[in-house]
């Protein structure tokens, strides 16, 4: 069985990968099972997809624990532990990461042994997060490296798959597609399936006695305060409001007013972007009346954090590490 | 639409459709004014019941309908009525139903789940301009479980649930209003002791479509405490001092139907009721009497 | 018509559409919410013919079902979760109106604490309502069970409404091969609704759902419906067979995989029941003589196919995917009540308590769960009912609630600290 994991932000067309996936392996003869997983939807939030083919019947179900095949559309996910990107990797695994960065540098970073495969880029992007069709891109790659999937089932996968966009869309996801396709040709089929748990021999579950526990903490109750600040919603963020201090009037409230997620601190009189959590929504951009505020790319800008550090952990995980 | 018919006493109907042997209280106000309605909706009909006093109305094996009945429960009588209208509307267009086979489908609740569970089901239902008519029996209290304070309870009155030496603290809630708001087709006020406004009323909601909502003030024997004989009689005083404004609402105004120019004294009223009995004894208690009738005085200056 | 790749959701919608049901009142709860999405565009461009109605919250949506059911229309309806129970006052209402429709439950646990994923307690709240339930294992099995529960809903010895589960999640957002079978042959198994007395109209005045006074004609009319609902299980038999031979399907009423041979049995109900069909299969590559019972049919009760497909085993390890808070799981101890001193009855019966919530099962879990029922069966003596839930998610709890800052140790001033020492063994057992 063919056991591949997507994972991605909301509205990176994740969910449209896998069943690209899916329907080319289906229309390949192999029996399919893909499915979505997000908690509560949202834009810029992680979230995976799981494809399963065999050529028997499908009898597990749910998220994949073993996976044959990674695809990790936002490369910064790697980074975001509760994102669970790496889960379940191990020597067989291909992962597969849309990134500017070098495979060599993700495995050194990540201290992995799978094998680790760059997305090619078929168009010049500043940032990979906007790399056009990428959830066609991802599908067209992966199609590639699982080996038994042809061009003309990817296409007319694609083609199935978004019918309700219209041609144009169709036609420039499917060029996405095989672009990806073409460009892993020397990766053909270096996805195996995995096998199934053994049952001789297994690991014994470390099953425990649940504890009784007082129902002031055995409630679903938080008393900690504000404490959602550990959430680094920064992550979700692709533009980067920048403020210029030069250009700012110091009017004191109106970027910070309307910023929905109070991430825009006055102190003195001046405005200060907590890139934290900053989720990059850019309303602060369109209501400073100076036009102080500027958006810029969020890839450019970590570039920038680089040469020059600036406001902002640029490596910070999503929920901090407690 | 048909042309009013109804226009003085002697044209309302002298049989009755309703049948009797129902077990609705002796001289239930609330009955009195629902066979009156029956006699002009007649018996192409489907009441949808919500749970009150009237769930009694049909006990197995009884029923004093001639026309269809449903019982659903307290909050949801207005969503039954959602479904029985679709169904039937559905069976038309498919023609599994002759159009003469037809029924207009009626609500019948009483003013707690009118007022309280049921106010959700019958907002949508205007949302959805349901086309049914909505009877609201009005006796001011949950009365079929011993009359405990509902939001219809008036100001001051001595429920089960409000006993205390001032009766209900809270002020009945212009349902009226409420139900205007929302744009229905129509809305009234009715009572059993004014047969011939009732009537009017019933017939004109009949011929219209849309949403079509009426509310019965009841008197209520059991639940106001007092002799069953003067059921009619409190009816009347109702609409005599000004408590009870006999009203509808069509094409988005509001008319009186009947301004007691020469408004009698809310005390006549309260007096002959056990649940206003601590109003004037053992010692009167004229504040509480004399707000009632402000309320009342400012209501109607508005109006006039 | 070759299958095509559907979720849990759209084989339901398929299945209502292929029952050519009339109308379908509506109200959106996540994970059920794509159903009503997709039958709605399909009534909105005239693909489907029908009316759809929009109510504003279950109880509504239910009475407003089981009205137009028993106005003779055939309804179609879906929930999950807090929406069944919100509407659960509708649902004993409706049963009792003998009104036959079809709700599709979307299983979701049940708050508080909230959650989207699946588990059974939703459903198993209905199970004494006098709705008959389907259980799923599958997207197939989805769209077959609706038309199959029409079939029972509508069948003049039974006349109730049919509840047709599916986990969220699991089977409602992921999609597998699904053959939709033609509408012709569909109309063969389920013609239109013939909804014989069942009506409102004016040449036929009724009073239906009518108050009783005291407890003998109540005792009657609640019995008669637990009589019709017992039909079910005959009924259910019949038109299974039906299906099977028009389709190809087998639809039993206890599905029993590789029991036949089988020492032991996993006994369990939806989608995570094709997890311990992979857990069989590689069990007995292992040499374990394994199977698993898999009631479709939990409401009627099949008490005698159970009984038939468990006798003369040594073990049966019930996983229950719901809890009854105070009692432990609802399979297990309906089993056991329909076991006693039956002849053949396994004399030992494991109980665990997984899934909740869509928490995962393992395949080392369920391999262990039977090496802890061979355990019991050579040992004579059978463990305590177990949650599944590891040392490992223990600990995770625990760093939630460190982020939460329940404070273990200060919650309890003056009664020490308020884990009970005795109680509180966070390692491994065995």
């Amino acid at each position: 069985m063919f056991r591949i994991r997507i994972h991605g932000r909301g509205g990176q067309g994740i969910k449209m990968a896998s069943r690209v996936l899916g329907t080319a392996l289906f229309q390949a003869g192999y029996t399919v099972q893909d499915a979505p997983k997000y908690g509560a939807e949202r834009r810029g939030a992680p979230i995976f997809s799981s494809v399963r083919a065999a050529r028997e019947t499908i009898n597990e179900r749910g998220t994949i624990y073993r996976p044959d095949l990674v695809v990790v559309a936002d490369d910064t996910l790697l980074a975001v532990p509760a994102a669970g990107t790496l889960l379940g990797i191990d020597g067989h695994t291909v992962v597969l990461v849309n990134s500017h960065e070098p495979a060599d540098t993700w495995c050194h970073r990540l201290n992995i042994t799978a094998r680790l495969l760059i997305l090619p880029a078929c168009t010049e992007v500043e940032d990979r997060a906007d790399l056009p069709h990428i959830g066609a891109t991802c599908a067209g790659a992966a199609a590639r490296l699982l080996g038994v999937i042809a061009r003309a089932g990817l296409l007319e996968a694609i083609a199935g798959e978004l019918a309700d966009l219209g041609p144009d869309i169709v036609a420039e996801n499917q060029a996405s597609a095989l672009a990806a396709f073409d460009a892993m040709a020397d990766w053909q089929g270096a996805v195996t399936e995995g096998i199934a748990v053994a049952a001789d021999n297994y690991v014994v579950p470390d099953w425990i006695e649940l504890p009784f526990d007082d129902a002031r903490m055995a409630a679903p109750d938080i008393r900690a305060c504000a404490n959602s600040v550990e959430v680094r919603t920064g992550l979700w963020r692709t533009m980067r409001p920048i403020i210029d201090y030069d250009l700012c009037k110091r009017c004191w409230w109106v970027c910070s007013t309307f910023c929905p997620d109070s991430a825009i601190a006055v102190a003195e009189d001046i405005p200060v972007i907590d890139y934290d959590h900053c989720k990059g929504c850019m309303v602060c951009v369109g209501v400073c009346p100076p036009h102080a505020i500027e958006g810029v790319p969020e890839y450019l800008a970590q570039q920038q954090d680089k040469l020059q550090p600036a406001p902002g952990d640029a490596n910070a995980t999503e929920t901090a590490d407690r | 639409m048909s042309e009013q018919r109804i226009n003085r006493m002697k044209d309302l109907p002298s049989t009755h459709l309703l049948g009797t042997g129902t077990p609705m209280c002796s001289g239930c106000g609330g009955l009195e004014a629902l066979h009156q309605i029956y006699d002009v909706l007649g018996e192409k009909t489907v009441f949808v019941n919500a749970a009150g006093c009237m769930t009694l109305l049909s006990v197995y094996p009884f029923t004093p309908f001639r026309g269809s009945w449903l019982y659903t429960a307290m909050a949801s009588a207005p969503a039954g009525a959602q479904g029985v209208r679709d169904a039937l509307d559905i069976l038309l267009q498919q023609g599994r139903l002759r159009p003469e086979e037809d029924l207009d489908v009626v609500v019948l609740t009483g003013d707690g789940s009118a007022n309280g569970m049921g106010l959700s089901a019958t907002s949508a239902a205007m949302d959805r301009n349901l086309d049914f008519l909505y009877i609201c029996y009005d006796n001011e209290g949950y009365g079929n479980t011993g009359q405990q304070s509902s939001s219809a309870t008036p100001h001051a009155a001595i429920t089960s649930t409000s006993g205390g030496s001032c009766g209900y603290p809270g002020y009945k809630k212009d349902l009226f209003s409420i139900w205007a708001a929302h744009g229905p087709a129509y809305v009234a006020t009715v009572i059993g002791s004014e047969p011939l406004d009732l009537a009017r009323k019933i017939e004109k909601a009949r011929d219209l479509q849309g949403s079509r909502m009426i509310i019965a003030l009841a008197p209520c024997p059991t639940g106001w405490g007092y002799d069953p004989k003067d059921s009619v009689e409190i009816g009347r005083l109702a609409v005599k001092t000004g408590i009870w404004p006999l009203k509808e609402y069509i094409d988005g105004q509001v008319v009186h139907t009947r301004i007691p120019h020469e408004r009698a004294h809310v005390e006549d009223y309260l007096r002959l009721q056990g649940r206003f009995a601590h109003l004037f004894t053992p010692q009167a208690d004229p504040a509480i009497v004399a707000d009632i009738q402000a309320r009342v005085d400012s209501y109607w200056d508005k109006v006039v | 018509m070759p299958p095509k790749l559907l979720t849990g959701n759209a084989a339901a919608a398929w299945g209502a559409r292929l029952a050519a049901v009339d109308y379908v009142p509506a109200f959106p709860i996540t994970p059920q919410t794509e159903i009503i999405e997709i039958l709605g565009a399909w009534l909105d461009s005239g693909e489907m013919p029908g009316r759809m109605v929009t109510l504003e919250s279950e109880h509504s949506m239910i009475t407003a079902a089981g009205a137009a059911a028993a106005t003779g229309v055939r309804v179609f309806s879906a929930t999950s979760s807090q929406g069944l129970l919100y509407a659960m006052e509708m649902l004993y209402t409706v049963a009792g109106w003998r009104a036959p429709f079809v709700l599709v439950n979307v299983s979701r646990g049940l708050s508080a604490p909230i959650t989207l994923e699946a588990d059974h307690n939703d459903v198993l709240a209905a199970r004494d309502s006098g709705f008959l339930q389907l259980h799923c294992a599958d997207c197939q099995e989805v769209l077959d069970s609706v038309l199959l529960a029409y079939r029972l809903a509508e069948d003049p010895l039974i006349r109730l409404p049919v509840l047709v589960n599916l986990d969220g999640f699991y089977l409602s957002f992921t999609r597998e091969p699904v053959s939709l079978p033609e509408a012709e042959a569909v109309r063969g198994f389920l013609p239109p609704f013939d909804p014989r007395d069942i009506r409102f109209a004016a040449n036929a005045p009724a009073s239906q759902a009518v108050a009783v006074l005291g407890g003998g004609p109540y005792s009657y009319f609640r019995y008669e419906a637990h009589l019709a609902a017992l039909n079910g299980v005959a009924v259910y038999e019949r038109v299974a067979a039906e299906f099977n031979t028009l389709f190809g399907r087998q639809r039993d009423a206890v599905e029993c995989y590789k029991t036949i041979d089988a020492e032991i049995v996993f006994y369990m109900i939806g989608s995570f029941s094709t997890k311990a069909r992979e857990a069989v299969d590689r069990l007995r590559d292992a040499g374990q003589k394994v199977g698993l019972v898999r009631p479709r049919l939990l409401r009627p009760f099949p008490a005698g196919h159970v009984l038939t497909a468990v006798a003369g085993k040594q073990g049966i390890i019930v996983i229950d995917q719901n809890l009854s808070i105070g009692l432990g799981g609802i399979l297990y101890t309906e089993l056991l009540a329909s076991l006693y001193d039956k002849p053949g009855a396994p004399p030992v019966v494991t109980s665990f308590i997984g899934g909740l919530g869509g928490r995962d099962i393992s395949p080392q879990e369920f391999y262990h769960m039977l090496t802890i029922t061979r355990q019991a069966i050579a040992s004579g003596s059978v463990p305590p009912p177990r949650l599944l839930y590891t040392a490992g998610e223990l600990r995770e709890i625990r760093k939630l609630q460190a982020i939460a800052q329940v404070e273990r140790e200060e919650t309890a001033p003056g009664q020490g600290p308020i884990r009970d020492s005795n109680t509180a063994q966070e390692t491994p057992r065995e």
